[in-house]
């Protein structure tokens, strides 16, 4: 097992981890990986991944318009909105 | 022993208690707080309409299958007008639009909601100190140390508090990895986990994709098909729902097999376990061999790799379900000067430890060098113990095992995160493929804390599984 480098994966999780937990991060993460580590002596060489358990039940419903939610609705728990629009700070100069 | 539904719908015909008594009971419990099982206690004004359209009906000779009965729901689900919050500090403030699948049917049905439960933090915790909202408190005591407080188990520790308590007369909670069938197991009460695919998780925050699946909480085996009559059944909305035809989990649960049954033991399951937790297998054995169902030992090959195996696959999904909430919109949005300090604030102050742990784990496995390693290997792996399970269930009708390998603990006893995830060892497996189990207390321990043991059958034969936890059920019954 390679070192964690915490502030790269905080990165990618977009988490701004304080610098007096880092470490406490660092070393849970370092323990969690070590405890999983021993999936790797599994020999899966003539297996598939398996991504839905039952694989069979994928159902696909009929394109049809229906009404759901309003633009009101999609609003209603916006931390800031702006007539129709979720409000941010400026992205674009 | 608290009436089941069965007996408390009789007694709401027979007119010797109305709804609105029974609402009133059962919300001045919920009121008490003494366990802090409930994140929100829904005011009576609000169901007030409900009362009343539920007393019409049974005034009218029409009750609905759940007609009246008082229920909690655990906070993970969307329930529209009601704040629902993951028991999270970044959902505190959210009070969905719509209703989940599963809670619209229960409501369809003629059930009152008492409250939204507690539970970890989007519930990933096995003892429900996760919460934002504080840790839940197990009603029972250990009764060689009275004034310990101890875990209700988790995620749905709020859900088998509020059972056990008897705050509501069933919950509805969700297991990814054991979150029903766990703490039903330290409360004292019975829990199912239904195949997955069989309820829909549409409108349940969204923790593990391929884990996650809705299911009782219940005081009996009886009451837990009630409630599966009412919630199971297919979903557009949900792709992974499965389009079979459900069958009638009531009739016939009280009927003995027709053919005999073999059950199957995994030894390897047993190996380090306490006494308590043999004397739950032997006690069940015992009971159930007098009806001639005949126990053999069986012996899995994966056991050892599903708890690494669960613990890359539920954080990777984890860490990209949770990828939601940005503070933009919907949640707590806490200030920064540019788009991205809003997104960096809200989610580091948003969430708290654990959920921080796994959306950490879940990236890094996720992340470039390390996916094919880690996140495709786990999901190899995780055939291998489908296949494992399948190979069994064609030896044998059901499997056997422990629900936990303890009883409650105190609360803040189990402090690393290991120790902590060892608690759904006989769970996770289940869950990794899949199929349906349920928990049943079983008996006490030394200490006077009820234990479980866990039923697991074959995929959507919940019928049979709830028949035979029914008949384990009537030989294996404590008073409290």
């Amino acid at each position: 097992m390679s070192d964690i480098d915490i502030k790269r994966i905080s990165y990618l999780a977009k988490l701004k981890l304080p610098s007096e937990k880092e470490e406490f991060y660092s070393n849970s993460l370092k323990d969690i990986i070590k405890w999983v580590d021993n999936l790797k002596k599994v020999d899966t060489s003539k297996t598939e991944p398996l991504h839905n358990v039952t694989e069979k039940t994928v159902s696909i419903r009929n394109d049809e318009v229906s009404k759901s939610n309003s633009v009101d609705d999609v609003l209603s728990n916006a931390p800031e909105r702006a007539q129709n629009f979720f409000k941010v700070p400026k992205v674009v100069e | 022993m608290k009436n089941s539904i069965s007996q408390i719908k009789k007694a709401l015909i027979e007119k010797k208690i109305s709804v609105s008594e029974l609402y009133d009971e059962y919300l001045a419990k919920a009121k008490s707080g003494n366990n802090n099982s409930f994140n929100l206690v829904i005011d009576r004004e609000n169901n007030i309409s409900s009362i009343n359209d539920s007393q019409n009906r049974y005034d009218n000779g029409n009750p609905l299958l759940l007609d009246g009965i008082p229920l909690g729901i655990k906070d993970l689900f969307c329930t529209k007008g009601i704040r629902t919050t993951a028991s999270s500090k970044i959902l505190s403030n959210y009070i969905p639009n719509y209703e989940s699948f599963v809670t619209q049917q229960l409501l369809n049905d003629g059930s009152i909601f008492i409250g939204k439960n507690n539970c970890d933090e989007f519930a990933m915790g096995s003892s429900n100190e996760t919460s934002y909202f504080g840790p839940v408190i197990n009603p029972w005591k250990n009764k060689n140390s009275q004034k310990d407080n101890l875990v209700p188990g988790g995620s749905s520790g709020g859900s088998a508090a509020a059972v056990a308590e008897g705050s509501c007369v069933a919950s509805m909670g969700t297991d990814t990895g054991g979150s029903i069938r766990q703490p039903a197991s330290l409360c004292g009460i019975v829990g199912l986990k239904p195949t997955f695919g069989s309820c829909s998780r549409w409108g349940i925050v969204a923790f593990a994709s391929s884990l996650d699946q809705a299911g009782p909480l219940t005081n009996c085996v009886e009451d837990a098909a009630y409630v599966l009559n009412s919630i199971n059944k297919h979903d557009f909305n949900d792709s992974t729902s499965s389009n079979h035809q459900r069958e009638d989990y009531l009739v016939d649960i009280n009927n003995s097999f027709e053919k005999k049954i073999k059950i199957g033991i995994p030894s390897d399951y047993l190996e380090d376990v306490s006494d308590d937790i043999l004397n739950q297998i032997d006690n069940t054995k015992k009971a159930l061999s007098k009806h001639g169902i005949e126990f053999v030992d069986v012996k899995f090959k994966t056991t050892e790799y599903a708890l690494s195996t669960y613990y890359i696959l539920a954080p990777a999904e984890a860490s990209s379900n949770l990828a939601r909430y940005d503070g933009i919109r919907y949640g707590v949005r806490e200030d920064g000067e540019s788009l991205d300090d809003i997104y960096l604030n809200s989610r580091t102050k948003g969430f708290g430890d654990e959920v921080t742990r796994r959306i950490l784990i879940g990236a890094y496995v996720l992340s470039a060098g390390y996916y094919d390693a880690y996140y495709r290997q786990a999901q190899k792996v995780r055939r291998l113990i489908k296949n494992d399970f399948q190979r069994i269930l064609n030896e044998v009708d059901f499997i056997l095992t422990p629900t936990t390998p303890n009883e409650a603990f105190k609360i803040g006893d189990k402090l690393d995160p290991i120790s902590m995830y060892k608690n759904d060892i006989y769970t996770v497996p289940t869950s990794l493929a899949g199929l349906p189990g349920i928990s049943i207390p079983s008996g006490l321990s030394k200490n006077g804390l009820p234990l479980g043991v866990q039923f697991i059958g074959n995929y959507f034969e919940e019928k049979s599984l709830l028949q035979l936890a029914a008949l384990a059920e009537k030989e294996l019954s404590f008073n409290e």
